[in-house]
């Protein structure tokens, strides 16, 4: 009897202990909806390339929010999704900015990464100048992310001759090559692509203080988005478009901020009562007027704005002068996004946008607002697993050093905005991104 | 431009006790039917159930238990296909009582070492969770002496003393990417202490009924010199700086039992207990750092729990005098509110489910194995600290074993 009991009681902790190892199990279900995800392409330009850190190089490429999109549908039918990533050998690409500590004041430091680069040679093309060309791919792609590109271009058959990122896609060098960018993208066929133009359109105006290029005509983008639109759904291709955000936004705009400039001046010399800028004269996009005037929070000094200058003597019409301290000498344009740019910037954005909304919406794709996200983002911030992201530089989380283009973290929010329209618009269940898993600028 | 780098506070530590930290694991009779006991005269467990009914217990009793307890969770981020599940970690609550008095006497006196609140879950460093907790190794461990008095066949009371100890091992994420790529991580692990009671009373109107109440009061445990650890990226040192302490208190909440027992004949015993477990003491957590810089800044998270119960039965079958088969089942109901449910504790109103085996070996020992089972309702929550939003599932498995010695 004795030992019979014993047995119950080892059993019944035998019993117990296999009972035990069950884990909690949960039902998953994730269906395609009405769209065909079997070869996903991205069109797009730098954002969509991947490009962070002033540059495009292997990890940031790897980490493209195309990619992470294309990962995420692998589980409801996506297909293989090939990204023409620079070699491991040559993986800092173009090369890029590096965060290598903070100054005495709290402020970043930051030094280019100049080895491992990809960059073949400088090619002079006549009537344009000097093209860096890099290390061709030749490999598949589904990835046309191209750091640089306009809406302006994709009808371009020079442009693969004027673009070191799209030419090294292209089997012909710099200067003989006659492939438009929209012909090129749209050569084999494809079910699903996600379509991120007309940043450039805009950025190249803002990030030079409106100073180095010019804005694309509003009619002439409708037209080029109209037939980017037809020609992409031309074979029957479902896809997704972006809204183009708000320069004014993002950290290359409103980390070097005229108070803060100012406070800076005002701790070693207290009798200066304002910094001056040569500011448009009007909102009228057609006249050119510059003038000197004081500096208010409406205007925004850009990231890369030589903050040495300040104050030194330079000389002017009433002669010698401290830079930037006095109307004669003001803070030239090309440092400057002013308050009337700033108006006409966000008037060519509300113009592109309500042209993807209108064309994207007339063809049946989906559209993620991202200017209405990245407002969202700009104005308090966005609270995500424990982790609160914001658009300001470096602690924001989301941007990269350059101010412009975004972290790993950043990208991954952005394909969830992406995920959530396209599964909204097609009743599908991509699977959102974990962005816990992606990191932000690293520190040393 | 100083401040140029602000990095937001993101170090609100989240930890600490909800109804999952309450560990019911306190005799392996009393788990097997149900975890009830408050009205029963088993054995020298009653030092916690009830200590009324320790002067009624007819022998000197010595024993120690064990209850490995694995909590399995799980949980499944919002929109997403992915499951994520703590790693296999072992708890283990033990219980050790004595209880002694001269032959004949009317009262008894008793002592109890046992862990009434602990947790133990490790989500690890790569889930999507890890900026909120990466994992929690929570003890308290509390010393109850105890004296009981017997007033007459039908009535006896006791009461006894609470000392705690109680340890805390937290450990999370920082969202600030080191330049390998990995997170900057965040460590807080201290030791407190704290003070309360527990007194019961016992009725037994005739040879089959049986009434207990009992009373076990809140113990605030306050942890005066934890250490803050932290790994972060050296161009932040100054920030975090290293030898940081922080201090917090943390009340442990009261608890009301009040318990029916029925023995039916020599061979069946049947009982209720119902609980009443005041968890609005606990409000917020607030975190006091002794070295405070821009980003490390004192911390007040909101709990706002509410009061919760729970409702057990329980049997015991004995075939032959010296065998008994136990079962039993409750339910429990959750003191967290929508909103503040945390990966520390995913907690939700819980079915419980257990059994038990008992054999006595000759005059003078006693083997009890328990088995208990946990199903924590699946819960679809959003955190309002941290925006976490997915679906938590878990199962609590504890097995159990102990020896007594009675004479």
């Amino acid at each position: 009897m004795k030992s019979q009991h014993t047995l119950y009681i080892s059993g019944f902790i035998a019993a117990a202990l296999m009972f035990s190892s069950c884990k909690p199990k949960f039902d998953e279900k994730s269906s395609a909806g009405s769209a065909d995800f079997s070869r996903y392409i991205s069109v797009g330009n730098s954002l969509t390339a991947g490009y962070a850190d002033g540059g495009l190089y292997r990890a940031g490429q790897e980490n493209s929010y195309p990619s992470m999109i294309a990962a995420q549908m692998k589980s409801i039918g996506g297909g293989a999704f090939n990204q023409p990533l620079f070699s491991t050998d040559q993986a800092n690409g173009s090369g890029y900015l590096k965060l290598t500590g903070f100054d005495k004041n709290g402020l970043p430091v930051t030094a280019p990464v100049t080895t491992g680069l990809a960059v073949r040679g400088i090619v002079n093309i006549p009537g344009y100048g000097n093209v860096t060309t890099y290390t061709k791919y030749s490999g598949d792609i589904d990835n046309y992310g191209v750091p640089g590109i306009k809406l302006l271009h994709i009808t371009s058959t020079a442009y693969g001759n004027l673009n070191g990122y799209f030419e090294r896609m292209l089997p012909g060098e710099a200067g003989t090559n006659t492939t438009a960018y929209l012909d090129f993208v749209t050569a084999k066929p494809f079910t699903f692509f996600s379509n991120w133009l007309g940043n450039n359109d805009v950025l190249g105006y803002a990030t030079t203080g409106g100073a180095g290029d010019v804005l694309t005509d509003k009619a002439t983008f409708a037209a080029l988005y109209q037939s980017l639109i037809t020609k992409l759904t031309a074979n029957g291709a479902k896809g997704v478009c972006a809204t183009i955000p708000d320069v004014s936004a993002i950290p290359y705009f409103n980390t070097v901020t005229p108070a803060l400039v100012l406070a800076t001046v005002q701790a070693s010399n207290a009798t200066v009562k304002a910094i001056y800028i040569s500011a448009k004269v009007n909102a009228n996009a057609s006249d050119n007027t510059y003038a000197a005037r004081a500096a208010t929070s409406s205007d925004h000094l850009i990231l890369t704005f030589p903050t040495s200058l300040i104050g030194s003597t330079v000389s002017s019409p009433v002669g010698n002068v401290p830079y930037g301290l006095t109307p004669y000498a003001p803070i030239e344009n090309k440092y400057v996004l002013d308050s009337s740019e700033v108006v006409i910037t966000r008037d060519y954005i509300t113009s592109y946008n309500n042209t993807i909304e209108s064309v994207a919406g007339a063809a049946g794709l989906a559209v993620a607002d991202m200017n209405a996200y990245l407002n969202k983002i700009a104005a308090g911030g966005i609270l995500e697993n424990g982790m609160s992201l914001n658009a300001a530089y470096i602690s924001g989380g989301l941007f990269s050093l350059d101010g412009v283009h975004l972290t790993p973290r950043g990208y991954a929010v952005v394909a969830n905005e992406f995920i959530k329209a396209i599964n909204q618009k097609y009743n599908a269940s991509i699977p959102l991104v974990n962005t816990s898993a992606y990191g932000g600028v690293k520190f040393p | 431009m100083k401040r140029a780098l602000l990095i937001p506070c993101m170090l609100a530590p989240a930890v600490l006790f909800a109804q999952g930290f309450q560990v019911n694991l306190h005799g392996q009779k009393q788990i097997g039917m149900g975890t009830t006991g408050t009205a029963l005269v088993q054995d020298a467990a009653s030092v916690l159930f009830n200590p009324g009914a320790v002067a009624a217990l007819p022998e000197n009793d010595i024993q120690a238990g064990i209850s490995p307890l694995m909590f399995k969770s799980a949980f499944n981020p919002s929109g997403s296909d992915a499951t994520y599940n703590v790693n296999n970690k072992v708890a283990t609550p033990f219980t050790a009582y004595a209880v002694w008095g001269p032959k004949g006497a009317k009262w008894k006196a008793g002592i109890g070492v046992y862990t009434p609140f602990g947790g133990l879950v490790d989500w690890g460093n790569s889930w999507q969770g890890r900026y909120v907790l990466e994992s929690l190794d929570l003890k308290a461990i509390y010393v109850q002496p105890t004296f009981s008095y017997r007033i007459n066949r039908q009535w006896s009371l006791g009461a006894g003393l609470v000392y705690n100890t109680g340890m805390v091992d937290l450990k999370k994420a920082l969202p600030l990417t080191m330049s390998d790529g990995s997170d900057a991580q965040a460590q807080l692990k201290g030791t407190g202490h704290g003070w309360g009671w527990n007194a019961g009373v016992l009725y037994r109107p005739d040879s089959q009924w049986s009434f207990g109440l009992t009373y076990r009061s809140k113990v605030t445990t306050t942890i005066n010199s934890g250490d803050a650890l932290f790994t972060v990226p050296a161009s932040l040192s100054a920030s975090f700086p290293a030898g940081n302490k922080f201090s917090a208190s943390i009340p442990l909440p009261s608890t009301t039992s009040l318990g029916v027992g029925y023995r039916l004949n020599d061979q069946w015993l049947f009982a209720l207990d119902l609980s009443y477990v005041r968890w609005s003491v606990y409000q917020s957590l607030d975190f006091d750092y002794a070295t405070n810089t821009s980003v490390l800044t004192d911390t007040h998270s909101p709990r706002n729990y509410k009061d919760a119960g729970s409702a057990r039965v329980g049997a015991e079958f004995k075939p032959i005098p010296n065998f008994a088969l136990r079962a039993g089942g409750g339910y429990v109901l959750t003191s967290v509110k929508d909103g503040y449910v945390t990966p520390e504790a995913p907690d939700a109103n819980r079915l419980l489910l257990t059994a038990g085996v008992g054999y006595q070996i000759g005059r003078h020992f006693d083997i009890n194995a328990s088995f208990l089972y946990e199903k924590i309702a699946a819960r679809t929550q959003t955190n309002i600290e941290s925006n976490l939003s997915g679906t938590y599932k878990t199962n609590v498995y504890a097995p159990g074993l102990s020896v007594a010695y009675r004479w």
